[in-house]
């Protein structure tokens, strides 16, 4: 127990809940309101363009040697 | 890129028994986390071995990270001797699991699942419960943050509902 007479939480709890500080609800209403089959393409998209960005950061580097 | 509509098919079309978990799970829920892979728990009878090894045949699947050239073995007695495999195949990367921390084997993880149509099969994937479960017990960094989120989306479905 806490000072406030509540459970105490664990160390998982505590950097858990400091996560839930950061996350983007609005990205998760939206992704609810997709059918499954839908929030798989948005993923295969999202790796398409996470791939796309890890190359040209590449080729940047390599420019920039 | 790894292309989860065609290996769920093939998997599906060769009906292997498969639970999909991980951050796939976590999609399939409605997580707006990148993942790159599929995870699955896969049933461990000889029965399904066989068909998971004939399923896969056709896309070639190699260790992940392993050095060019190693022999690998994709085969019932290769499976049958392991129990977890980190897989490259044509179609992407693709994790077989025999048990995870938090949640067993395909048969104790079965009653915890939920059917989702994806890419115009049903597959059956690990319900959210279930998956906070199991990321909580695996207990790294980024699954605390999974967490997060999934706790997050499991209030806003309790909203909704």
């Amino acid at each position: 127990m806490n000072r406030n007479n509540e459970p105490s939480k664990s160390g998982a709890d505590a950097v858990i809940d400091a996560y839930k500080k950061d996350i983007d609800v609005t990205l998760i209403r939206e992704n609810l309101r997709l059918t499954v089959d839908q929030r798989f393409q948005q993923l295969m998209k999202l790796q398409e363009f996470a791939e796309e960005l890890r190359q040209a950061g590449r080729k940047a580097s390599r420019t920039s040697d | 890129m790894t292309d989860f509509g065609a290996l769920l098919r093939l998997l599906t079309q060769n009906r292997v028994e498969f639970i999909i978990v991980g951050g796939a799970a976590a999609t399939a829920h409605g997580s707006a986390r990148l993942t790159l892979d599929l995870d699955i728990v896969y049933k461990r009878d000889t029965s399904n071995i066989g068909r998971l090894v004939d399923a896969l045949s056709s896309v070639q699947p190699y260790l992940r990270g392993a050095p060019p050239g190693l022999p690998f073995d994709w085969s019932v007695e290769t499976l049958r001797k392991g129990l977890n495999f980190t897989l490259i195949t044509n179609v992407g990367a693709l994790d077989l699991l025999g048990e995870i921390a938090g949640g067993g084997g395909y048969d104790q993880l079965v009653s915890e699942t939920i059917t989702i149509e994806v890419a115009g099969v049903n597959c059956l994937c690990i319900n959210l419960e279930g998956l906070i479960k199991v990321k909580r017990v695996a207990g790294r960094p980024k699954d605390l943050e999974t967490v997060a989120e999934l706790e997050q989306i499991l209030s806003e479905t309790q909203r909704e509902a």
